[in-house]
């Protein structure tokens, strides 16, 4: 057996040329390229509606020049990250009862059966279960229409506002966040939590010092993909927000329709470039935050 | 488990745990029970009450057609693409299987970064560069731009079942005088099966269902959800219901497929 130290004989063989070419000249062509060109063609500008090569920082100054005023880009940056966070909590918290739900109230024999329905929603297209719930929340929907049976006269206001945004978002994660949660917490060794309730621990207090605790790096992992995604995602704000729905904050549509909107309305791709950067500028922040809190995450607490 | 099982049985825990698991996966699941339901409805409005059986919805979408014809660029697209992003996902795992070399953990994290980059700023990108090169507004456009797209989660799956794989299988037959290519094509590929077939299969899905990507970097041809966005925003068409139901089954046609076929050949190649 080779040591895991030592370099197998065969490590300089023509096939690593060979396989590596395709998949490193692909991502260089189609991804480091285009990514690079988004920098730089954010810094050029459209003249006669054709996009033209000469440095200029027009756009930014554009953009930064209305951040919270006309355009409010700002505002829509602070709606994005607002609701990409509280939608990561309420998805995490409902998607971890629900695997706990699977854990440790369904038989193991079970247990397959519940996984495949709670990732069935993946396997339909997603546009259309956005069209489904736009006709569920809907002022005359089907759930405002059976709590009027109910005797609530008032409907709730749900599409066209960041709730809307909220409940696709939540939807759209739980399948991949159940899944997550569900792996942390079949892994949660069973006879600390026995030991800990054998000690003396109520269910609430085994709950909350030895159960969440455990299963610390997998909730973690979930919120920052919940975020990830949420803060990326253009649909739900397009189709349940409303494209400006209004929210704690107020009327302001999420970054990432604003870059669509704008695209749409001037196509002017070097303005969109630029928004665009931005956006990746906010991530690449927020994958360094997420790194620290993971970081944090597995290190035991004293 | 036992213990733990006996106590949660005698008290309400459990009885809350189950009414939540109910409610839970009736908010998971209710989108897909609507689009099915009111497919297969009269009402215009899809919503209560309801007003009796039709197929009406279904053929409203052959004689429209546009969505018919979406879903047909789709069937094109999609399988190209995934075929595609499994060839380059297997060289690359392969190779970053077997060999070491300088660069081999950034290389790793370059191959894998697309998934964690939004498809929106994956699709300003693209359509930037693919508009420079006058590639762009094509049904091979958007194939190019998925072949990236889906890559890395192909590659993810097929490196999952290289690394089961022991190395002295292909150790073995380059004793028995295969050459490294010959060693590859009849020992490391048919090992590899499973996970290419699932490799695949994810990458068809993610690709069916990429709406964003595909909005920026298509022309008049369209892939099916930006066919369907394109009808959301303009009009309320109730065969929306009958398209998303047909995109269900033929989706889980699929995975049924994949049950059959690829679960069995984890399974027996697990064993061997």
């Amino acid at each position: 057996m080779t040591d895991a130290n030592v370099i197998p004989p065969s490590n300089r063989s023509p096939l690593r040329i060979a396989f590596l070419a395709p998949p490193v000249g692909y991502y260089a062509i189609f991804f480091i390229a285009p990514l690079a060109f988004l920098i730089v063609l954010g810094f050029w500008i459209v003249r006669d509606y054709q996009i033209v090569a000469e440095f200029s920082v027009t756009n930014y100054a554009d953009i930064f020049s209305q951040f919270f005023s006309r355009s409010r880009f700002g505002w829509a940056l602070m709606q994005s990250i607002y609701v990409a966070v509280t939608t990561s909590v309420f998805a995490v918290i409902f998607c971890y009862f629900l695997a706990m739900g699977i854990v440790f109230c369904v038989p193991e024999r079970h247990r397959r059966l519940y996984l495949v329905l709670a990732i069935l929603p993946f396997w339909s297209s997603y546009i259309l279960r956005l069209f489904a719930w736009q006709l569920i929340l809907a002022q005359k929907g089907l759930l405002n229409h059976i709590l009027g049976d109910l005797g609530l006269d008032d409907p709730l206001i749900i599409t066209n506002t960041q709730i809307g945004t909220r409940i696709g978002l939540v939807h759209y994660l739980s399948p991949i966040l159940i899944i997550i949660l569900y792996i942390t917490l079949i892994n949660v060794n069973r006879n600390l939590v026995e030991a800990a309730r054998d000690l003396g621990a109520t269910r609430l207090q085994a709950f909350w010092r030895v159960i969440v605790p455990l299963s610390r790096l997998g909730l973690v992992f979930a919120f920052g993909f919940g975020v990830l995604v949420s803060f990326g995602d253009v649909l739900c704000g397009l189709l349940l927000g409303g494209g400006i729905g209004q929210s704690w904050l107020g009327s302001y549509p999420l970054y990432s329709n604003m870059i669509m909107a704008d695209y749409n309305s001037y196509t002017n791709l070097p303005r969109t470039a630029a928004l665009a950067t931005i956006m990746v500028s906010i991530m690449v922040v927020m994958l360094v935050v997420a790194y620290r809190m993971a970081d944090r995450a597995t290190q035991p607490t004293a | 488990m036992g213990r733990l099982g006996h106590h949660l049985h005698e008290n309400g825990y459990r009885l809350a745990g189950r009414v939540y698991l109910v409610l839970g996966f009736i908010f998971l699941l209710l989108p897909l029970a609507f689009l099915i339901l009111f497919s297969f409805q009269k009402n215009v409005y899809s919503s209560l009450p309801l007003q009796g059986w039709s197929l009406k919805w279904y053929g409203k979408l052959v004689e429209d057609g546009v969505l018919f014809d979406a879903l047909l660029n789709s069937l094109r697209v999609s399988p190209i693409a995934a075929t595609a992003a499994s060839v380059i996902g297997f060289l690359a795992a392969y190779a970053l299987n077997r060999f070491v070399f300088p660069g081999r953990t950034l290389t790793a994290t370059i191959l894998i970064l697309p998934i964690l980059i939004p498809p929106l700023i994956l699709g300003v990108a693209l359509l930037g560069l693919l508009s420079r090169l006058g590639l762009h507004g094509e049904l091979y456009s958007i194939i190019i731009a998925h072949t990236l797209l889906l890559t890395a989660p192909a590659m993810a799956v097929i490196q999952l079942r290289l690394a089961q794989m022991p190395p002295t299988l292909e150790e073995a037959a380059w004793d028995l005088g295969a050459n490294e290519l010959q060693a590859v094509w009849r020992v490391v590929l048919p090992w590899a099966l499973p996970g290419i077939a699932g490799g695949w299969l994810l990458a068809f899905t993610f690709s069916f269902d990429e709406f964003i990507i595909a909005w920026f970097v298509s022309g008049f041809d369209q892939t099916l959800p930006v066919a369907i966005y394109n009808v959301m925003i303009t009009s309320h068409d109730p065969s929306l219901n009958a398209i998303g139901t047909i995109v269900f089954g033929l989706l889980l046609l699929t995975l049924l497929g994949a049950e059959l076929l690829i679960i069995p050949l984890f399974m027996r190649r697990g064993r061997a």
